[in-house]
């Protein structure tokens, strides 16, 4: 048993973590939850070495414990995984799986290639994955890459594994081969530490359940006994009315269509695809990653050549030669790639918050004044919790990150708005606000077309749902059907 | 409501982060302080009005190719051509001084302005990477020079240039003023217009800026633009100051500018920089030189005291904390 008590840790002037017990058993799945900055990360790390906690005391089946790294953690018998994809694609599958260890195969100087081979085998075997080391690692998809991760963390034989976020960027399909391994791994009688943000997978998985809410320990439940409502009550302490999907609004008489596809075909091999979005209407797209929607948004934006087929926005012809020409039509884009695409973390608030309205007096200049009204409106509108708008964008949780991003967006006073997988990673306080905003948005008549590998959110928040399946377009539900998840994974697969 | 506290509690780093960057912003200015006591130590001809104009002086063609520089790698590229651009402006307002006189002010800037034009059409729109683009035209435009001078130098007589560009007024050399001048209009184009703001969004992340609706490709290419135009400028002070160009003038001089422009704090990652950090930059390398020979130092031991201070100033001056992965 890993046993933690009274676990604090601070990071500067904010208390990550305050007197937290939690106890790992093996052979058990105990899930995290909580909000994002509720600690659930930081508890995991402190336990994987990744920092030093500051007070508390952990044993490691009755011994003290304390590594001081993170492989002095995995030489005990604890490993991480991240929720980031650390696996180098330069290498190959064995090396990637043996990373850190590639020393214990030196014959005579050289690398024991097959010895590496066969034990990097014999792991991925034990997964159950069907990977082959032998593979080329570019043929493997997310979930078997983070797959691999895993297998790196086994390499170290370790008792207890932590899966930090290890599904944020997995599509359905793969988080469920995922979920097997850690099942996989809980019957071979090791103790799992499981954190993410989404609650089914909690659910599918968790024998237990540790609640943490701002860096301090809830409780700890059984979670045959717990239901979706009240965990969402202990993690967020206040009660979602209804849940955390706004409701719907009954669609007008006829809605006149915004932005319209006809048999667009794109380079990434989009398509043909025909697709009418009304205006002041929520448009939600899902599918596995790469079947289409991305692809959809970017033509949109310009971002991806369409070569036949056109597009009409606000009744006329429209083809973008580049994003700036989409945002000058009043397209706003919230990209799936929120520090990568969406902001630049290192910037200010303001600088990230006014990036597209890019607000200027005559000659060209910066308009500070102005810069500084849209940043601190978009902060109290989209309720940002930070410093101020001078704080570095890198020292907000990833709800606040998205939310600032949405800001950027709204900061042009956009007529549509372009979401690709708006709530990845985001908590579910930040994620009921983000729904709550969309469908006001649209009451107030803005057109908004998302793209999302997140089911429940599919379901819950678009006025229409359409699925996408190898480029096209699988099916379209009837505006307002609210099918359920069963039906919609259907037209995925 | 808890919001407010909760709000205090979650936001970790105070707003120094993004704006200062407390005791390392300090740096450069304390380097520069440290090397001013020693040599006035050392040599009682350092700390001199004379000696002081001399730096200043000596460091204009440096200042204005570097705040040039400062442009293109906060926007994350390089211009390794600078050099030549500066040999190869001066060289037109060598040539045309003679018919043209103050007036070779306009071929010099211009020539600048198509070196840059070139380096920046090659590398925004011809998807080269700076660094290849510029190491090609770093030797083309040198090439062009060598062309021409065939290895003589172009002298210049002409008393209208030299009254305007090489003589003094209330004793400050007018190249002074007009590197003075520069650094004004420079430092308002960074700081103060959209312009500046989309250079540090494209060098702090492309595909963020591409997706936000900014001119990538137009904003690199005004970067290099600018960057050559600010090289013209350099050149025809160069050729002021030497009266003359020759096939070798400003050679290596990128690699005085980079450093000049690291010293100051500017990391070579992009998306982050400060004006008046390359202005210390500058100072410090300007006054090292200056120093150095103050004192009598053997001229051979002076390169390998220049790029050990270079190595030393980035090894305090840059936050790795933040910065991952260093190549």
């Amino acid at each position: 048993m890993l046993s933690a008590r009274d676990i604090s840790k601070s990071f500067g002037a904010s208390q990550a973590l305050s007197g937290v017990s939690a106890d790992f058993r093996r052979g058990e799945v105990v899930s995290l939850v909580g909000e994002n900055g509720a600690g659930k990360s930081t508890l995991l790390k402190a336990l994987a070495a990744v920092f030093p906690w500051d007070t508390g005391t952990v044993t490691l089946e009755g011994a003290p414990y304390a590594p001081k790294s993170l492989a002095e953690a995995e030489a005990q018998g604890v490993a991480l995984v991240f929720q980031e994809l650390n696996v180098n694609r330069s290498l190959t599958i064995a090396e990637n799986v043996m990373l850190g260890r590639l020393r214990r195969y030196r014959r005579l100087g050289l690398v024991d290639w097959k010895q590496l081979k066969a034990e990097a085998q014999a792991i991925l075997d034990r997964l159950d994955s069907g990977i082959s080391v032998s593979a080329d690692i570019d043929s493997l998809d997310l979930g078997q890459l983070k797959t691999v991760e895993v297998a790196r963390a086994l390499a170290s034989k370790p008792r207890f594994v932590f899966f930090d976020e290890s599904t944020a960027f997995l599509n359905n399909r793969e988080a469920h081969r995922l979920l097997a391994v850690i099942r996989n791994l809980r019957d071979q009688d090791h103790g799992v530490a499981f954190v993410s943000h989404h609650l089914n997978e909690v659910f599918e998985i968790s024998d237990r359940l540790v609640v943490l809410k701002d860096g301090a320990l809830v409780d700890s439940f059984e979670a045959a006994g717990m239901s979706e409502g009240r965990l969402h009550e202990l993690m967020v302490g206040r009660e979602f009315d209804g849940g955390i999907f706004p409701a719907a609004t009954p669609a007008r008489e006829e809605a006149r269509i915004e932005l319209s596809f006809e048999d667009v075909v794109t380079r990434s091999g989009l398509g043909p695809v025909s697709l009418d979005v009304p205006a002041g209407r929520i448009v939600g797209i899902g599918g596995l990653k790469g079947s289409g929607g991305d692809a959809m948004l970017q033509a949109v934006m310009g971002a991806e050549p369409v070569l036949s087929g056109r597009m009409t926005f606000d009744g006329k012809p429209f083809r973008p030669g580049d994003p700036r020409d989409a945002w000058r039509q009043g397209i706003a884009y919230v990209p799936g790639d929120r520090t990568g695409e969406g902001l630049i973390p290192e910037f200010a608030i303001e600088e990230n918050l006014t990036m597209a309205a890019r607000p200027r007096t005559a000659g060209g200049f910066v308009d500070r004044p102005a810069g500084r009204r849209v940043a601190d409106e978009m902060i109290a509108r989209l309720r940002i919790k930070a410093a101020g708008r001078d704080a570095a964008t890198s020292s907000l949780s990833g709800g606040n990150m998205q939310k600032v991003v949405l800001g950027k967006c709204l900061a042009t006073g956009p007529r549509m708005l372009l979401l690709n997988n708006p709530t990845r990673g985001v908590d579910v306080g930040a994620k009921a606000e983000i729904y709550r905003l969309m469908r006001q948005l649209a009451d107030e008549g803005m057109t908004i077309l998302m793209v999302t590998e997140d089911l429940a959110e599919l379901i819950g928040v678009a006025d229409q749902i359409i699925v996408t399946r190898r480029g096209a377009i699988s099916h379209r539900f009837a505006p307002g059907a609210r099918p359920s998840e069963e039906e919609v994974v259907r037209w995925m697969m | 409501m808890d919001d407010v506290a909760k709000s205090a509690a979650v936001a970790t780093p105070p707003a120094k982060l993004a704006g200062g960057r407390g005791i390392r912003d300090l740096f450069p200015v304390l380097l520069l302080a440290v090397l001013c006591v020693v040599f006035a130590l050392l040599s009682d001809r350092f700390l001199t009005v004379n000696n002081g104009l001399i730096v200043l002086q000596q460091s204009t063609v440096l200042l204005v190719a570097a705040l040039a520089m400062t442009f293109v790698i906060v926007n994350g590229s390089i211009d390794l051509s600078v050099g030549s651009i500066v040999a190869l402006s001066a060289l037109a307002a060598a040539a045309a001084s003679s018919q043209m006189g103050a007036f070779a002010v306009m071929p010099a800037v211009l020539v600048g302005f198509a070196c840059g034009l070139v380096n920046g059409v090659l590398f925004a729109y011809g998807k080269i990477p700076s660094f290849i683009v510029t190491l090609g035209t770093l030797v083309i435009y040198r090439g062009v020079v060598l062309l021409y001078t065939r290895g003589a130098p172009v002298s210049i007589s002409d008393p209208g240039f030299l009254q305007v560009y090489a003589s003094r007024s209330f004793g400050i050399p007018h190249s002074v003023l007009i590197a003075l001048a520069a650094l004004l209009v420079v430092a308002v184009v960074f700081n103060h217009t959209v312009f500046g703001r989309e250079v540090r969004a494209v060098g702090g992340g492309e595909r963020v800026a591409l997706l936000s609706g900014i001119p990538v490709n137009r904003v690199k290419l005004g970067v290099f633009v600018l960057c050559g135009t600010l090289c013209g400028l350099a050149g025809l002070l160069q050729a002021a100051r030497t009266m003359a160009a020759t096939a070798q003038l400003a050679q290596g001089l990128e690699l005085d500018v980079i450093a000049a422009v690291v010293v100051g704090g500017t990391p070579l990652t992009g998306g982050i920089g400060r004006i008046r950090g390359t202005v210390l930059g500058v100072m410090i390398i300007a006054i090292l030189s200056n120093g150095m020979n103050m004192i009598g130092m053997d001229p051979y031991l002076q390169n390998i005291i220049k790029g050990a201070v270079l190595i030393a100033a980035v090894f305090l001056t840059i936050d790795r904390s933040k910065i991952l992965i260093i190549k």
